[in-house]
């Protein structure tokens, strides 16, 4: 993992699908800087998807210029309907994955996910919820810089997304993550920035919002976090 | 299991056995042509040792036929998954050479091999290979995007843990292909034996046709119908075996 913390730079960045005339992103321009969360926004179809897996090099077909942390820095994307391997229990899975030096960490997050009573059972056993959580242990586990989550506390109650987003903060400070969600309260009450993205035809086709970045130790503010929705609202 | 097979091949062998007679009674045939139930009935005790004897072995060399075609097809599915030049190649010619019948080329392989174990072997292998190679190929080069999507990010992803989730994924599909694939062996052996060979009970059955013996060649199929159905229990017990191991927690 890199010391330098991780920024994230996109500029003139276009790209279409194979055999499609219509653009995903046309001349997408965009800065995200700083550990913490960070969110992508936007309406379903707005390519929130195809920039996360342009980020994390699953998409490389792009044209202009994508880069986080000038070029270094590991980034991971995750996504809601990923499935743990069926032959084992949810505990020997994540010892397996967890890097030597990242052991200690898998009890503390089990247990602050909720995951321990789940822990012996086979991932196919899970509720979405539970499978989901699941999911984001292992990736937390690893060494990253940026951690892309895409709907990846889809399924999970309020409450518990609220403290697993808290406590994800508290435990990994340095580390920077890409939240996508649908939820404008979500991304405004707990990102520090949200990146709105817009259809092609319309300039500048993301706009950046600040986010309330609530925290364990900071109250959040009801006016404040009502203008930021509104915000994003508006920006979309 | 066993039973629900052996119950359905009777009741098939049994209705074909029906229809025969009926013919033989309708149509005035001689018991030369069709031979009547109580011929049959003798020539089966008669010949019932020694033809069990033949399809044991006829199974034998099916069920080894079988395996070396299962290990065969996983090795080359494996490499033929790859998105590699030798991965495309296999895979191209798998697709080719499966077209054509190897019930053609088996008068080659008895004239180098000879009559022997070894040319049964193979070409009961080669029957069923084919279609379980096409198969393998297709489950082993499937992505499995949603389990393999971590491994791939993260760097673990290897070639064996590539193979080991996507079998798992279609482990139904493969206890089902390798299944079917052994009535093929069972056929491609009778059809060696047939062609060529000294021994087992389709030996049997073209020693029966020379003497035009209706008789003795329903009781070789009675005899293969049980064998058959005896491995293709044995098969889908395994495959249930598996598949119910794996998909149960080891505590809870």
């Amino acid at each position: 993992m890199t010391q330098q913390q991780m920024s994230i730079e996109a500029n003139q960045l276009s790209f279409k699908y194979p055999g499609t005339d219509a653009y995903v992103f046309r001349n997408l321009i965009f800065q995200i800087q700083g550990a913490g969360f960070h969110s992508l926004f936007g309406p379903s179809g707005v390519g929130k998807t195809t920039l996360a897996k342009i980020l994390s090099g699953q998409i490389s077909t792009h044209t202009g210029h994508i880069s986080t942390t000038n070029g270094q820095g590991r980034v991971l994307y995750s996504y809601n309907l990923e499935r743990l391997p069926p032959w084992c229990s949810v505990e020997e899975h994540l010892k397996e994955v967890a890097p030597l030096s990242n052991q200690d960490k898998l009890q503390d997050l089990a247990h602050q996910f909720g995951l321990k009573p789940f822990l012996s059972s086979r991932f196919s056993q899970l509720s979405l919820g539970e499978q989901n959580r699941a999911n984001l242990t292992r990736y937390l586990l690893q060494d990253f810089d940026l951690l892309i989550m895409d709907e990846s506390l889809a399924n999970v109650d309020e409450r518990t997304k609220e403290h697993i987003i808290l406590k994800t903060k508290e435990m990994f400070p340095t580390r920077s993550f890409l939240y996508i969600s649908h939820n404008v309260l979500e991304v405004s009450k707990f990102c520090k920035h949200i990146l709105v993205l817009r259809s092609p035809q319309k300039i500048p086709q993301a706009i950046s919002v600040k986010g309330q970045d609530h925290r364990a130790d900071s109250p959040i503010v009801k006016k404040d976090l009502e203008r930021t929705m509104l915000e994003v609202v508006h920006a979309v | 299991m066993l039973c629900r097979r052996l119950y359905q091949f009777l009741i098939v062998y049994f209705v074909g056995l029906g229809l025969l007679f009926t013919m033989k009674y309708m149509a005035g045939l001689s018991d030369y042509v069709i031979p009547n139930p109580r011929e049959l009935w003798d020539t089966g005790c008669v010949v019932f040792g020694r033809y069990l004897f033949d399809a044991i072995d006829t199974l034998f060399v099916a069920m080894i036929g079988h395996i070396l075609s299962v290990c065969l097809a996983t090795v080359v599915g494996i490499v033929g998954r790859l998105a590699t030049w030798t991965g495309s190649f296999i895979k191209l010619a798998a697709y080719n050479i499966q077209a054509y019948p190897v019930v053609a080329v088996a008068p080659i392989i008895f004239i180098l091999l000879g009559d022997g174990l070894s040319s049964r072997l193979l070409i009961a292998s080669m029957i069923c290979y084919f279609p379980l190679l096409l198969s393998f190929i297709g489950i082993f080069s499937e992505p499995v995007a949603d389990v393999e999507h971590f491994y791939s990010a993260t760097g673990q992803m290897t070639w064996y843990l590539e193979v080991k989730i996507r079998a798992f994924e279609n482990m139904s599909k493969l206890t089902t292909v390798i299944v079917g694939s052994a009535t093929l062996a069972m056929v491609g052996t009778i059809v060696a034996e047939f062609i060529a060979a000294d021994a087992g009970v389709g030996h049997r059955i073209r020693i029966a046709l020379y003497q035009s013996d209706l008789a003795r060649i329903l009781a070789a199929l009675l005899l293969i119908g049980i064998c058959t159905s005896l491995y293709l229990a044995i098969l889908e017990w395994i495959g249930h075996l598996v598949q119910r191991s794996w998909g149960q927690p080891k505590t809870t």
